[in-house]
Order: C-alpha cells, then structure tokens, then sequence
C-alpha cells in the first residue's frame, strides 16, 4: 500500500472555546480526489484550516507529505511549498492595490527572506503558464480588488497550481464559478491528478460534482459521520444522517444536486 | 525681506535644519509603515498609541527622566498588552482602543496639571515642538528608518501575504504571529520616537494620510510604498516650512499639507478607487 499523503489521527480542534472538530481520523491515498461534504457549521473550513496549521488543534496528530505538524504548525518549507490552499476568500483584498500577476507570484516565492539579488529567473514563466491554466491570462494585470467572485476562485487557482504541488486543498472552489469555468476548472484538477500526481481534498456543496469526479467522500458533521466511495457515503441514508430527516435524498435522474439547507 | 530671503535665514539655523531632518526622516516612516498598518486595519491603534504616550511622557516627567527613555519601552508595553487584550476579548478592537487610550489621556493630563513644571508645556506635548528636536533624535529616527525599510524589504513577500489574507500566509508558511508582533512592535517604537517633532495629538496623521493618499492613486504594490513614504517626507518638509515661516505649531502645519496631498490624490484617482470605493 502507497504511502499516505495525508494522514489525520484523533483531530480535535477548538474555535472560540467550542470544539468545531471532534476526534476525526481519515487519510488520503496519493492521487486521489476526496471531497468533504457536510451542512453548514459541520467544522469542514476549521478541518482544513487545522491541517494546514492555521488553526491550531486541540489534540491528535497529523502528518503530511509523512512530515508531522508541528504542535503550532510548524512544517518544513519544503513541504509547505509542495501543498497549496485555496481559501474561501481573501479577507482584505479590497484594500491591497496588488495586480493578479503579482498574487500569483507569491505563491511561487518562499516566503522567507527575499534578498534583492535572489529573484528567480522561471518566476515570471510559471505565473504567466499558471494563468494560461486557469484561463485568466488576460487577469494578469488587473488589481485583486476588481475581480468578480468567479474570477477569484480562477486567479486563487493560479496561486495554486504556479509552483507544482503533492497536495491541494480547496475550500469550495467551485462556488461562484459559472458552469462553463466549472467544466474547465474539474478538467485542470483532472489533469493535475492524472498527469503530476496531485492528492485533491476539496469542501464542497455540490454533491452532484462530488458524485461524478470524487473517487471519496468524507461526511462531517463536528465527528466524522461516515467515509468511503461516493455511491456508499452519498447514499439517501447517509444523507439523512448527516444533514437531518428533513432532507430530501439525491435523484440520478434528475441531474442535478439538491440544494442544501 | 522677501519670502525667499527671510526663508534663507530661517534656513541657517541649526535647530530648523535639525527639524526639518526630522521631518523628512519621521515622514518617510510614517509612509513605510502606514502602507501596512492602514491596510493591516491598524490606523486607529496607532492613534491610540500616540494618545496614550502621553501617560508615558508623564510617567518620565515624575521620574525625572528623558521622555524618550521613558516612552519606547512605554509604547511596545502598550502595544503588546493591547494586542494581547484584543485578541482574548468579545469587545470589538476599536471600543477596547478607546476605552485604553481615553483612560491614558485623562490619567496623563490630571497628573500633569500637578506637576507645576509642565503646566505651560502640555501643548508642546500635545502638538509637538520642532524645538525640542535634538542630534541624539535624530539619528535614532535615522536608524530606525533603516531598521524598519530593511525588515519589510526582506519579508516584503510575508509581509503582502499577511496585509492580503493571514490565513493565506500561514499556509504559505508565514510565521504570521511573530511578524504580526514584530510589525506592531516596530508601530510602536516609530510612534514613540516621532512624538516630540509631531506630537501626541496628531502623529497617527503621519501613519495614516500618506499611506491612504498613496493607495488612492496606487496600482502596484512597491510604488504604493514608495509613494507612501515620498508623501510622506515631502508633507512634512512643507508644513515644518510653513510652520517656521508663518510662526504656527509644526505638527498641525504637517498634517494640513497632508490633507493637502490627500485632497489631490483623491481628485486625481481613477473613478471607483476614490472614497466611496
């Protein structure tokens, strides 16, 4: 058996003195496209954010890339630059006058010392390459302030995919995406995935996608309710587990996820 | 005597030099750091902390010491332990900032009415006097200035990733409490040290106005910094000049060429980056 990429043991974490995150343990197999699904205030943002060192964790352990997390976060730079993390949101990009092109490049950079004579040479390639994937190119010399929700998510990809990762963790990505950069966009991790290895964790809503491009799903609800293949985690039973007796279960036939509550 | 001659002679004077050195040096700061702080949300902090110093200048005045001595280690006190009060308090950072500052002034004016040395000398503390500008001033601002630029051209990269999303930058690897402190520290110690040209009334002027007149016109990041402290240095020297050629108080001088300069950076930002944006 390969080598977990992500390996979480026993994970509690705390935000404002409530426990948001009770003693989950799940791992991720490389190459693979897991989805963690759950209603809102399940604790699926703090999960991520905990595993990432951004939130610090009460107990448990976690081990990324076979590196440990240090008990405040602490991860080699080697590692982190092999992980990316698309947020939600930035919370002050209205404010920064910062253009795409020069986000993008910080997620090329380490961030530690930048000494004036050091500046890398594939820097301006790999950000222009890295709006090409996310077709947003012609974003390159717009300000973060001015983009749309939509193109965002696409220059936050970018921010990902500049420098090549093990480990993408995505913080509902596809929110605000119209259905055309959807399509691209679960083409692009695809092919992340297939071709240079990527390991995907994605929160997600839209159970539909999940259904048809995740090969795992993760159910949370505060504890880990239920894991395994879509077919078995997504069945209208464990729906109705996780998100409540009012919930109406998912219709093939339908095409299209129900909305949640 | 024309203009020009009478500001030639005001030019020899060692103590203008001196202020106007200061000026340039305070303002450029100013600049540097506004660029952050007023992004990072830290303009009302700063203006807490320059009201505050006053309780610290007072603590100097009862010991019988130089109120600088006195006032740096006061002002990183302050900044930490408010920092610190903020961040485990449900109260919203700004009514905490008040509640503190207001105290510290009231606190600082009651025992200075005391002290029947300082009775005439509260207004100098409250708008500053490019008098009391000495060497020994200037040349800490001067190494503080170095200090400062060195630290956020090195961690420039942490430091926008930290002024964009602090959880974008803890993921990238950023030790984000460390710069956190050590940026509010770095607030503190140039607020501390600015007060005696600008005085305690007005110094959040210096880290505010540039910064925000700059972001207005701004659509790179190094040339926001750069515009920042430029403005900020130029405003200075201008009011210090005015004030000593039409006999005002130097720090109110300064912050009405600042508002001034935001004035026209605010006519000539692009439609939707102006105020209502």
């Amino acid at each position: 058996m390969a080598a977990a990429i992500l390996d979480v043991e026993h994970l509690t974490v705390c935000r404002d003195g409530a426990t948001v995150v009770e003693d989950v343990s799940f791992s991720l197999l490389p190459e693979s496209d897991t989805a963690l699904v759950g209603p809102n205030g399940a604790g699926k943002s703090s999960l991520v954010q905990a595993l990432l060192g951004i939130l610090p964790r009460r107990s448990g352990t976690i081990r990324l890339l076979g590196h440990a997390l240090g008990p405040r976060g602490q991860l080699p730079a080697a590692v982190r630059d092999r992980i990316a993390y698309l947020p939600q949101t930035l919370s002050l990009r209205g404010r920064i006058p910062l253009t795409v092109a020069e986000f993008v490049g910080l997620g090329f950079d380490r961030p530690g010392l930048a000494l004036p004579w050091r500046s890398g040479t594939g820097r301006a390639a790999a950000v222009r390459r890295a709006l090409g994937r996310t077709d947003s190119s012609d974003l390159a010399d717009r300000l973060i302030s001015e983009l749309s929700t939509g193109q965002l998510k696409r220059v936050l990809l970018a921010f990902c995919v500049v420098r090549p990762r093990s480990l993408l963790l995505l913080d509902e990505a596809q929110a605000g995406l119209d259905s055309q950069a959807t399509d691209q966009f679960h083409t692009l991790l695809y092919g992340l995935r297939r071709s240079e290895g990527w390991t995907i964790l994605q929160v997600s809503h839209d159970l539909e996608m999940v259904r048809r491009t995740c090969d795992a799903v993760l159910c949370l609800n505060r504890s880990l309710r239920c894991s395994g293949s879509p077919d078995h985690a997504l069945s209208p039973l464990q729906l109705e587990r996780l998100y409540g007796p009012g919930y109406v279960p998912y219709h093939h036939h339908h095409g299209r996820g129900p909305s949640l509550p | 005597m024309s203009t020009p001659q009478v500001l030639g002679e005001l030019l020899q004077l060692p103590f203008l030099q001196r202020a106007l050195l200061a000026g340039l040096l305070t303002g450029a700061l100013g600049g540097v750091l506004g660029s952050f702080a007023v992004l990072r949300q830290l303009s009302f902090f700063s203006d807490a902390l320059g009201h505050s110093a006053l309780l610290g200048i007072t603590a100097g005045i009862l010991l019988g010491l130089n109120p600088t001595v006195v006032l740096v280690p006061f002002a990183v006190l302050f900044a930490l332990g408010v920092d610190r009060l903020a961040s485990r308090s449900r109260l919203p950072a700004d009514a905490l900032l008040n509640i503190v500052y207001s105290s510290s002034l009231a606190l600082a004016v009651l025992v200075l009415s005391r002290v029947r040395s300082y009775r005439g000398g509260i207004e100098h503390l409250l708008f500053g006097d490019i008098l009391g500008v000495s060497w020994l001033d200037l040349s800490l601002i001067l190494l503080l200035l170095i200090g400062a630029c060195a630290y956020l051209y090195l961690s420039r990269r942490s430091q926008i990733l930290l002024t964009l999303d602090e959880p974008l930058a803890i993921s990238r690897g950023v030790a984000a409490g460390r710069h956190r402190l050590l940026f509010i520290v770095l607030l503190a110690v140039v607020v501390a040290i600015s007060i005696k040209a600008v005085g305690v009334l007005l110094i959040s002027a210096f880290v505010v106005i540039p910064a925000c007149a700059s972001r207005l016109v701004s659509r790179r990041f190094p040339h926001y910094v750069l515009l920042a402290s430029g403005l900020g240095a130029g405003c200075a020297v201008v009011g210090l000049l005015l004030s000593a050629l039409l006999d005002l108080p130097s720090g109110p001088a300064v912050v009405v060429v600042q508002l001034a300069g935001f004035l026209a950076a605010l006519a000539l930002a692009p439609r939707g980056q102006g105020i209502g944006a």
